[in-house]
């Protein structure tokens, strides 16, 4: 994963060098332009200031030939011949390379030329003038150095622009991004961003409110719903179940009718609880059980196998009850008893024909594991109407579960040597 | 004994009525918070049962009402709000006991019995039942001086079927009453059958002649 800002700074980077690269050729052609046109120039001036003097001095021929002679042996780069054509001749401008002649290693030198006709004393002569110039591919080197100094300079300048933009520029985004991590759709609070100047982020923002908004608004409606309905199921299920205890009571019943009544009531109690079942979620979920106390959790929890083993005749060794006293944690005492409730009575309903169950609690949480004879799937077993079971509501796990969320527990299912263990993890502090 | 029915559901308020018809109750219904008010403020009822939903207002109102003009008379909260938070307040304020909707008539039945004999006799809570002498309070069974040894559930069936004289009672109603929250550990009813028939047993070694029937194979009657 790349941070935006670092993308942008390899991209930059990689232009800023094409472009730098491009520049050195660029610089190299205007550089040696400008410097053989300075050279031209001068070249000439020399050839102009050489012609004009020596037909200032009114030499003899005599005199002429011993001057251009001497001109000849000690003047540099310049030499002067007496030439046939005496034609006017263009100027002609060329380039030599030649090896140093005083140096021992091999060192080549770029000459620039002018050759040139000029009279003296009315006679035609070839004045060629040489002047040393900078080579190409020191030019080049030096020019490159330069720009590579500068793309140094650039890219250097560019990592700090980076962290400080990344620190500046994005602080909106990083804050409104943090505000979306601790975003819970269960607290029911919409998320204030922070106010920005920067356009995109300003509509980033308007753009997260309204969605978070309305998501919210369809949650609760949702939440709401379901609360509702169930209140509402309450009472046509309520005449149901008084009608059918009215049918009963209608005599004579044969015995098939007597039957009928007693599976739709049982279907109904079915219903009854799937429905009171939702409703405690929709509860919980609403935030209607808040109010917290210190729960003396082993109290609780013998209370509960009590009143769950009343209806099971459990024998043998097939019970072990490891319940440390005094265990007390704060939470909702409906809640705490709901929870365990749910947890222990599975046990009991899911136990295989003489199982084994098992009920532990210590400061760190409390167990719960029956026999069984194949694990169930873990990931769906939390979820709302996920086990297969006919007769349960199928909401009691995610009811535990809930419970767990909102107390921050941690519930646990793991199948281990034929056993089903659920674990509740309180937060120890 | 006279029952005043405050439930604005009619077909609901019909069963209760239709129910208790035939034992001895005497059923007045009161649809609304202003028909119960005018009721209350003119008679007497040995029971009330009191939906706290109203169309016209809260029903714990009405209750406070009750309790501050002193009334004695029992009342019963039947609501279709399962929440804690109300049946608590409901008690505390004065009500004998919360019923959720939906529940089953027997129920009903059985908590009205309850309520009114705690009513009438407190702590001498002593029923007698032909030869049966039941002290609620002591949970003790007795004929004719000797007492019989029930446990608290088969004592507790024991209750239902006084509380539902002649009345054919299913064994989901039994197996709710007995497990309250805990019905939905069941997948069928069928742990009722052993404690019945237990009840049954003891009764009859203990002399009594049977009033507890079985009918339709799995139901009950409690026959006077």
């Amino acid at each position: 994963m790349n941070k935006l800002l670092s993308r942008t700074f390899i991209s930059f980077s990689i232009y800023a060098l094409f472009v730098l690269a491009a520049s050195i050729p660029a610089y190299h052609y205007i550089v040696d332009g400008i410097w053989l046109a300075e050279l031209d120039e001068h070249n000439q001036i020399i050839a102009s200031r050489t012609e004009h003097e020596l037909n200032k001095m009114h030499l003899d021929e005599k005199q002429l030939k011993e001057s251009i002679k001497l001109w000849n042996s000690i003047q540099p780069g310049t030499s002067l011949e007496e030439t046939n054509f005496d034609v006017n001749l263009k100027d002609s401008l060329f380039i030599e390379f030649r090896q140093n002649p005083y140096l021992k290693r091999v060192e080549i030198d770029r000459f620039r030329g002018l050759r040139k006709f000029i009279h003296i004393n009315g006679k035609p002569f070839i004045l060629t003038v040489e002047t040393n110039v900078e080579e190409t591919e020191e030019t080049v080197a030096a020019i490159a150095m330069v720009t590579l100094i500068f793309f140094v300079i650039l890219v250097l300048g560019f990592l700090v622009l980076n962290m400080r933009l990344s620190k500046k520029l994005w602080k909106p985004f990083r804050a409104a991004l943090k505000n979306l991590k601790e975003f819970n759709l269960n607290h029911q609070k919409p998320i204030e961003f922070a106010e920005t100047k920067i356009l995109e982020f300003k509509e980033l923002n308007q753009a997260l409110e309204k969605l978070i908004g309305h998501t919210l608004l369809v949650y609760k409606g949702q939440k709401e719903f379901t609360e509702n309905a169930s209140h509402e199921l309450q009472t046509p299920l309520s005449i149901i179940k008084g009608k059918l205890n009215l049918l009963l009571q209608d005599e004579p019943v044969t015995q098939r009718q007597y039957q009928l009544i007693e599976e739709i009531d049982f279907a109904i109690g079915r219903i009854t609880r799937i429905n009171r079942n939702l409703l405690i979620l929709a509860k919980i979920e609403n935030n209607q059980f808040n109010n917290t106390e210190k729960v003396d959790l082993s109290e609780t929890v013998r209370k509960i196998k009590r009143e769950v083993e009343d209806y099971y005749r459990l024998d043998e060794a097939s019970f072990i009850e490891e319940i440390d006293s005094g265990i007390v944690i704060s939470g909702n005492q409906t809640l705490i008893e709901i929870m365990t409730g749910n947890l222990i009575s599975n046990a009991f309903k899911y136990n295989t024909e003489s199982g084994k169950i098992t009920i532990s609690l210590t400061k760190i949480g409390l167990t719960v594991s029956n026999s069984s004879t194949n694990s169930l799937p873990t990931e769906k077993l939390f979820k709302r109407f996920s086990t297969t079971r006919k007769y349960g509501s199928g909401l009691g796990l995610a009811i535990v579960k809930e419970i767990c969320i909102k107390n921050a527990w941690e519930v646990k299912y793991t199948f281990k040597e034929g056993l089903h263990i659920f674990n509740v993890f309180f937060q120890t502090d | 004994m006279k029952v005043l029915i405050i439930e604005d559901e009619p077909a609901l308020a019909t069963n209760i009525v239709e129910y208790l018809s035939g034992q001895n109750y005497i059923c007045e219904l009161a649809p609304t918070f202003q028909r119960a008010m005018d009721k209350l403020s003119q008679y007497n009822y040995d029971c009330i049962l009191l939906d706290i939903m109203l169309p016209d207002g809260d029903g714990i109102r009405l209750l406070e009402q009750i309790k501050m003009a002193g009334k004695e008379d029992g009342v019963i909260i039947i609501s279709a709000k399962d929440s804690l938070d109300d049946k608590i307040r409901g008690l505390e304020i004065g009500a004998d006991d919360y019923l959720t909707k939906p529940f089953h008539l027997s129920e009903l039945a059985a908590r009205m019995f309850a309520v009114i004999r705690r009513k009438k006799f407190g702590n001498t809570n002593k029923l007698n039942v032909g030869y049966l002498e039941i002290d609620i309070p002591a949970k003790c069974v007795s004929i004719k001086g000797k007492q019989i040894l029930l446990t608290k559930t088969e004592f507790d069936l024991l209750l239902f079927f006084i509380g539902n004289p002649n009345k054919v009672i299913s064994k989901g109603a039994l197996a709710e009453h007995l497990s309250g929250d805990y019905a939905d550990m069941f997948d069928n009813y069928d742990f009722i059958y052993a404690h019945v028939k237990n009840l049954k047993k003891k009764l009859f070694d203990a002399g009594y002649e049977h009033e507890l029937k079985t009918v339709y194979g799995t139901g009950y009657k409690w026959e006077r």
